[in-house]
């Protein structure tokens, strides 16, 4: 009974303790997401006015469209693709960097130097390499001769290749990031572990999957939630690659694409990117969800 | 990590499944724009009336006004802001002329804010609330019927009426092109249209007079054989399936040449459109001769264009390259800086050539309609500002500026005084390559299906007819492909009356 009135004692200070937290989230998190929620059932007009109800069945007719299916599945492939090579490209560079070995720095400053890239800058830089016409990689001859499809239609305009070059263009841009990541990940992984898995005998591929691994797996977990909503949001890579082309396929047209894309039909839709971008947000609360609870079980947290 | 909560694990499985399950659950394909048009008419059922306001005119006295002489009263600075969507050597030659307003009188400061292209500019005004719009705004060609419908600008029309601006030397289709329901609703300013690029030493090496370029598609399939067959290339033409040029921009022009109406209504121009015509026989016929052309082997197709340069450089590639391409005029100072500039190999600025955009067909179908963008007056219920964004406006069209702007990009002046004076006297005398996109704009008179659609999502109708030309290009059925296209234009046009009427 004491405990409890002094509980309820304690909720105005509570709520002013909290009081400006709580403001800023109601205004800027909550407010617009239950704004976002209703404006999926609507229509408006070109400028986002007089918006008018047309029923919560907006939300089953874009489930149910091609156009969100399609860009469901791109977006899962895209997902497949980036985040395992991304990661598994990230904690190789950083093993191999964690060493303390003279210039070392070096190539960990080369290693990271991607997380300065902006994805404009980069997505530019391969937009040029890859120019099928003008471009250098499309025109060195024994590179041609090996993938012809780098000439003709050019790696961005095959329906087939087009996803695997901009989720390489990601996995670059995104590489020191990860690097960065997983390489403070390894600094906290006490020496004298290994030195003593060493004393018993144990190789390296062995001391890394039974010591070096556990001991990240925090590290790995938060990565890969991390690079899944990237890889989920991505948008500055298609829209300046391929513009969600090539067309008729659509081979890149991702669920972020199809919201805001310069060539998406709905593109001046309010209601309908609304309830698109509300769909999007409940798949990616759901994955990071899942991912929590099925590696969760396997992150070694420390004692 | 503790023992997450239970019931919110089942809830998120449960709705990644359920969304998963909703989404490969088989059922009949079906459109996401279906859906924004379910209160609007049944489409698809061509013998339904037009739901579509059948009035014409605005009146413009129902519009907010514009009184030219408040500059006169203002004794502090007006400052007005000006959102455009131009970039690189435009951007140059625009920030020239504002610095040369600002520094010619006191009354008015233009600040310049670049949105980064006209896509970007337009999404960005149509977005925000009238009190962050800014004075002035540059909104490109297809969105006349879009910004007429917000209900948010001081038509330059009244303007003109105002300070009864002389406007008897300007070239009439760029003020038609801003022209619809009885109001000149906007100013053009930098008015392009797609003309033919070609390479001249492929035409020599191919025994083709190097100053004849093909005028229609007939004239230019016979060329394009003796190109290829004669290996001065590898191929005759490029063509790009882009939406603002191959995809859908030069559909609108191909049928306004051959004095087709796009769509109904006079094109959008009499009542906003319901339906569009591109699935017509001359749509067909139109289609299939390019994709003959792609399959004969005389054509090169890049493609949708992401790069916006992509069929251009086809001509510079140097493994079977093409000998022509049709491209925006605005293209023209751009592409001869870049090869004085020495980057393309064996291409001198001389080897460019430049003609009129063929017409289907053998047609003999000069003319071209007006593409680039206009100058909007936002009204912000002061009539200062007004006043103060008309003066910067009638700078930006005097013959001088005009002139200047032409001579440094590319774009074609408004006004018939422009070509005495100034620079572009000079670059029409000594370089006629500038000149043809003017012509084309002179050829052929004026009526609803010479001048272009006016439509409400032009610019989603451009990315359905680029998906039809694309699938069209890569062997596809053109009927079929057309009739998709088309079926869902028409949903977006019925979509799109139901939510602005």
């Amino acid at each position: 009974m004491a405990v409890k009135t002094r509980r309820l004692r304690d909720i105005p200070l509570a709520f002013t303790m909290l009081g400006p937290s709580l403001l800023v989230l109601l205004t800027f998190v909550l407010y617009p997401l239950g704004k976002a929620v209703w404006l999926g059932q609507q229509t408006c007009n070109v400028q986002g006015k007089n918006c008018k109800s047309v029923g919560w069945g907006q939300y089953t007719t874009v489930v149910k469209s091609d156009q969100f299916q399609h860009a469901l599945w791109v977006t899962v492939k895209f997902a497949l693709i980036t985040v395992p090579i991304g990661l598994a490209l990230g904690v190789g560079l950083a093993v191999l960097a964690d060493k303390q070995l003279r210039g070392m720095r070096f190539f960990r400053t080369i290693f990271s130097s991607t997380i300065a890239t902006s994805v404009a800058v980069a997505s530019l830089m391969w937009l040029f390499l890859l120019q099928p016409s003008v471009g250098v990689l499309a025109n060195l001859g024994w590179l041609r001769d090996i993938f012809p499809v780098i000439k003709e239609p050019g790696l961005l305009k095959d329906p087939g290749t087009a996803l695997w070059s901009v989720g390489i263009s990601s996995i670059w841009a995104n590489l020191g990031f990860t690097f960065i990541l997983v390489t403070a990940g390894l600094q906290s992984v006490p020496k004298e572990m290994h030195e003593s898995a060493y004393v018993d005998g144990a190789g390296g591929w062995m001391r890394f999957t039974n010591i070096t691994l556990p001991l990240i797996s925090p590290t790995l977990l938060f990565t890969t939630v991390v690079l899944t909503s990237r890889a989920f949001q991505a948008y500055g890579e298609m829209d300046l690659l391929t513009n969600g082309g090539p067309v008729p396929q659509d081979s890149t047209t991702t669920v972020t694409y199809l919201i805001y894309g310069s060539s998406s039909i709905i593109k001046n839709n309010d209601g309908l990117q609304a309830a698109v971008a509300v769909l999007l947000f409940l798949i990616l609360l759901a994955l990071s969800a899942l991912q929590f609870r099925g590696f969760g079980k396997r992150v070694h947290y420390g004692s | 990590m503790k023992t997450p909560n239970k019931s919110r694990f089942l809830l998120a499985g449960l709705t990644a499944s359920a969304l998963l399950f909703a989404s490969c659950g088989g059922g009949e394909s079906s459109s996401i724009i279906d859906s924004g048009s379910t209160e609007a008419p049944a489409t698809g059922d061509s013998s339904a009336p037009t739901a579509a306001p059948t009035t014409v005119a605005t009146p413009l006295a129902s519009l907010p006004p514009c009184d030219t002489t408040a500059l006169d009263a203002v004794t502090e600075t007006v400052n007005i802001t000006f959102w455009h969507g131009m970039n690189g050597d435009l951007e140059d030659s625009l920030k020239a002329l504002t610095d040369e307003y600002n520094s010619s009188q006191t009354k008015v400061k233009v600040s310049l804010e670049n949105q980064g292209g006209y896509e970007q500019t337009l999404d960005k005004y149509l977005q925000s609330s009238q009190n962050s719009r800014p004075e002035m705004v540059q909104a490109p060609e297809y969105a006349v019927q879009v910004m007429g419908d917000t209900d948010s600008s001081v038509p330059v029309g009244a303007c003109i009426e105002s300070a009864a601006y002389d406007t008897s030397d300007f070239l009439p289709k760029a003020l038609n092109q801003y022209f619809t329901e009885g109001v000149q609703w906007s100013m053009p300013f930098n008015v392009s249209d797609p003309v033919l690029y070609y390479n001249k030493k492929v035409f020599e090496a191919a025994g083709l007079d190097p100053n004849k370029p093909p005028t229609n598609m007939a004239e230019l399939r016979t060329m394009s054989q003796a190109i290829v067959d004669s290996g001065a290339a590898g191929y005759g033409l490029s063509l790009d399936t882009g939406a603002d040029s191959g995809g859908g921009w030069f559909l609108e022009q191909w049928f306004a040449k051959l004095g087709e109406l796009f769509s109904d209504n006079d094109n959008g121009r009499a009542a906003p459109s319901t339906k569009v015509n591109f699935d017509s026989q001359v749509g067909i016929d139109l289609l299939t001769e390019l994709q003959t052309l792609v399959n004969d082997g005389l054509a090169y197709n890049v493609g949708d264009n992401a790069s916006g340069q992509d069929a251009l450089l086809k001509l510079a590639d140097p493994d079977k390259a093409a000998a022509m391409t049709i491209a925006t005029s605005a293209a023209l100072g751009t592409v001869l800086t870049t090869v004085q500039g020495g980057l393309i190999p064996g291409i001198t600025t001389d080897d460019i050539g430049v003609g009129p955009m063929p017409a289907p067909g053998d047609a003999d179908a000069p003319g071209a309609i007006v593409g680039g963008a206009s100058l909007w007056i936002v009204n912000h219920d002061d009539p200062a500002k007004t006043a103060a964004v008309w003066d910067f406006i009638s700078f930006l069209i005097t013959a001088e500026s005009q002139s200047m702007w032409a001579a440094a990009t590319g774009y074609v002046p408004v006004r018939s005084s422009a070509l005495e004076v100034g620079a572009i006297a000079e670059k029409y005398k000594t370089d006629p390559r500038f000149k043809v996109a003017y012509d084309q704009l002179l050829q052929v008179a004026d009526t609803p299906a010479s001048l272009g659609a006016i439509l409400g999502p032009q610019r989603e109708i451009r990315t359905l007819s680029a998906r039809a030309i694309a699938t069209v290009l890569q062997g596809g059925d053109v009927a079929a492909a057309l009739t998709d296209a088309a079926t869902q234009a028409n949903a977006l046009l019925s979509a799109y009356i139901a939510a602005n009427q």
